[in-house]
């Protein structure tokens, strides 16, 4: 049963410490599934077209472990800073649920493929460490379709199934109970989408269901001792993560205060209704009848190999951040924008490469291009302009040939025509006219001119916000059509009316 | 023998299986001692197969056939009887 829903904002005064510990899915990049050669790109398939007799468990088949997943599982574990261990092997988790076609699902227990590291999070700010308990390799479930109006399980006769996903490798990483806010549970998801991107491990697409995130949230008994855990599914974006963590914490503190107790449970994020809802009781271990699975060899990976993983590595997003600030000398703020997408970083250096000033590339990039790219909905990966051309782009403003705000109408049209720069800046008009010097000191003789109230008020020095000055300016380049640089108007204003 | 087994013993029940354990051991050693001396070499081996596979797609051309003999289908979905397990 659901609680009646709860604002955030009684949440956010919560009372007692928040313990959340979080089990991240994330949908390994391979093209075959765990255990046989089926395609893993299942999602708009025909249902039950990416399957054999492995993964429908036929009698008489045998698993056959990917060699690509162990690998993409190491590197994972390694840029969690994980131990990746020499031995580690399968066991059979029992349960029964026809998601699955084998009646247990093939996963890794006790002995993993990664343990012991740690991923850096920094929400609003503030830094903080998040210990990875473990990574470990497991096989995804089918997916089931209940023929009912709302699509639930209640009152279905019966159930579809669709083994397409069904066998479907994933890396599941397992925090320590490190977290005490949803802020730093949603920063934690951040920085672990954002590594396995970096190490081309996974897409990390919540929305499409390659990255999945469960909850265990408690609430800290007053003497310290940890609260009764429960444990939170269905939440497929950051937002619904956040906002069920916040939810709950309301709906803990609420059952406390009014003398209740905390069920050890599994809940159900319903993201309409804003609310979570009992599954069911929690199962422990043991209801999971794990033992070893007899049918698969265990891992054995050798130091050897340890050590070409490490060597294979690229640059992890918190060495490429460091980097970022050190060679092209940017803030804090602006390395975080510009190396949140590897393939974002990797365009802002090559425009660098081009010729481009780093300083100056950096605002046109995290400005400009991600403007753009809003816009129209797009990706830096299918952006039409090249970093070359942004770094011609950049060298004709930081060289006055253009203005900054004729250079961004060429960054759109460019954008949008599959045209040249040079075409596209003499389509702009702004090779015929370029308003400089006495014929700029001309028009702001003009404006000013024409507006005696706002230059009294000015040089009287009744502008305190700059607000006046910035009016005539806009006026500036209004007049000019966009053919003065804003830098240089700005300067010839300030010499005429001496503010 | 037990932690090879994963299996978690209290040092109570250690004591008490040790006497089983160690016949075991025992007939094992037994084993050991057999003289094989003369004993020809198996005239087969078991072919060794890799633990690992590459991540190479194959299909199954048998899939349609497989599926039509499936006894419960609704269009391309499987169909399994009702639920039980979270009502």
């Amino acid at each position: 049963m659901a609680d009646s829903p709860l604002s955030s904002k009684n949440s956010a005064a919560a009372k007692r410490p928040v313990v959340i510990g979080l089990e991240v899915h994330i949908q390994l990049n391979t093209k075959t599934k765990l255990f046989c050669p089926c395609s893993t790109d299942y999602i708009g398939r025909t249902p039950n077209t990416n399957v054999c007799p492995i993964c429908l468990a036929v009698p008489g088949t045998l698993p056959l472990l990917n060699d690509l997943a162990v690998a993409l599982g190491s590197r994972m574990g390694l840029g969690l800073h994980c131990e990746i261990q020499n031995y580690s092997n399968f066991h059979r988790k029992n349960y029964f649920y026809p998601d699955l076609s084998k009646a247990y699902q093939i996963t890794q227990y006790g002995l993993t493929i990664a343990v012991g590291g740690y991923i850096d999070i920094e929400p609003e700010g503030r830094p903080k460490r998040v210990r990875v308990h473990h990574l470990h390799l497991e096989e995804d479930a089918g997916k089931l379709v209940h023929p009912t109006a709302d699509g639930r399980l209640t009152g279905a006769a019966y159930s579809l199934v669709d083994y397409n996903r069904g066998g479907v490798p994933l890396s599941e990483i397992v925090s320590e109970p490190d977290m005490s806010s949803p802020a730093e549970a949603r920063d934690y998801v951040i920085r672990l989408r954002q590594l396995a991107r970096y190490l081309d491990v996974s897409d990390g697409e919540m929305e499409s269901g390659s990255l999945r995130v469960d909850a265990n949230i408690s609430l800290s008994n007053p003497d310290g001792s940890l609260g009764t855990r429960v444990e939170i599914k269905n939440m497929n974006s950051l937002k619904s993560l956040e906002r069920a963590l916040e939810y709950e914490i309301s709906r803990q503190n609420k059952v406390l205060d009014s003398g209740g107790r905390i069920v050890q449970e599994t809940r159900l994020w319903d993201d309409a209704e804003e609310v979570t809802r009992s599954m069911r009781s929690k199962e422990t271990a043991s209801d999971y009848r794990y033992y070893p699975e007899m049918d698969l060899a265990p891992i054995v990976i050798t130091d050897e190999q340890i050590e070409d993983f490490k060597r294979a590595m690229p640059e992890l997003p918190w060495e490429k951040r460091e980097r970022f600030a050190r060679e092209f000398g940017l803030s804090g703020e602006e390395v975080a924008i510009l190396t949140e997408q590897k393939e974002l970083a990797r365009y802002y250096e090559e425009t660098i490469a081009a010729g481009a000033p780093p300083a100056r590339a950096a605002n046109w990039v995290r400005m400009e291009v991600l403007r753009v790219l809003n816009e129209t909905g797009t990706s830096i990966s299918d952006f039409p302009l090249g970093p070359s051309v942004l770094a011609e782009l950049v060298k004709k403003v930081e060289s006055k040939e253009l203005s900054s705000t004729i250079a961004k109408d060429i960054l759109d049209t460019l954008s949008r025509e599959d045209i040249t720069l040079d075409e596209a800046v003499k389509r702009s008009g702004a090779s015929a006219v370029r308003l400089t010097g006495c014929l700029l000191d001309e028009v702001v003789d003009r404006i000013c001119a024409a507006n005696p109230g706002v230059v009294e008020t000015i040089k009287s020095g009744r502008d305190k916000k700059g607000g006046k000055m910035k009016f005539l300016q806009g006026l500036v380049m209004k007049e000019t059509r966009g053919q003065a640089d804003p830098s240089e108007a700005a300067g010839s204003l300030s010499k005429k009316l001496g503010a | 023998m037990a932690r090879a087994a994963q299996i978690r013993l209290a040092p109570e029940d250690v004591d008490r299986m040790m006497d089983s354990i160690n016949d075991i051991l025992s007939f094992c050693a037994l084993v050991g001692d057999l003289d094989c001396a003369d004993t020809p070499d198996f005239t087969w081996r078991m072919k060794k197969l890799p633990s690992r596979r590459l991540d190479e797609a194959g299909d199954w051309a048998d899939r349609d056939r497989f599926k039509s003999m499936s006894p419960t289908m609704e269009g391309d979905f499987f169909r399994v009887p009702r639920i039980h397990a979270e009502d």
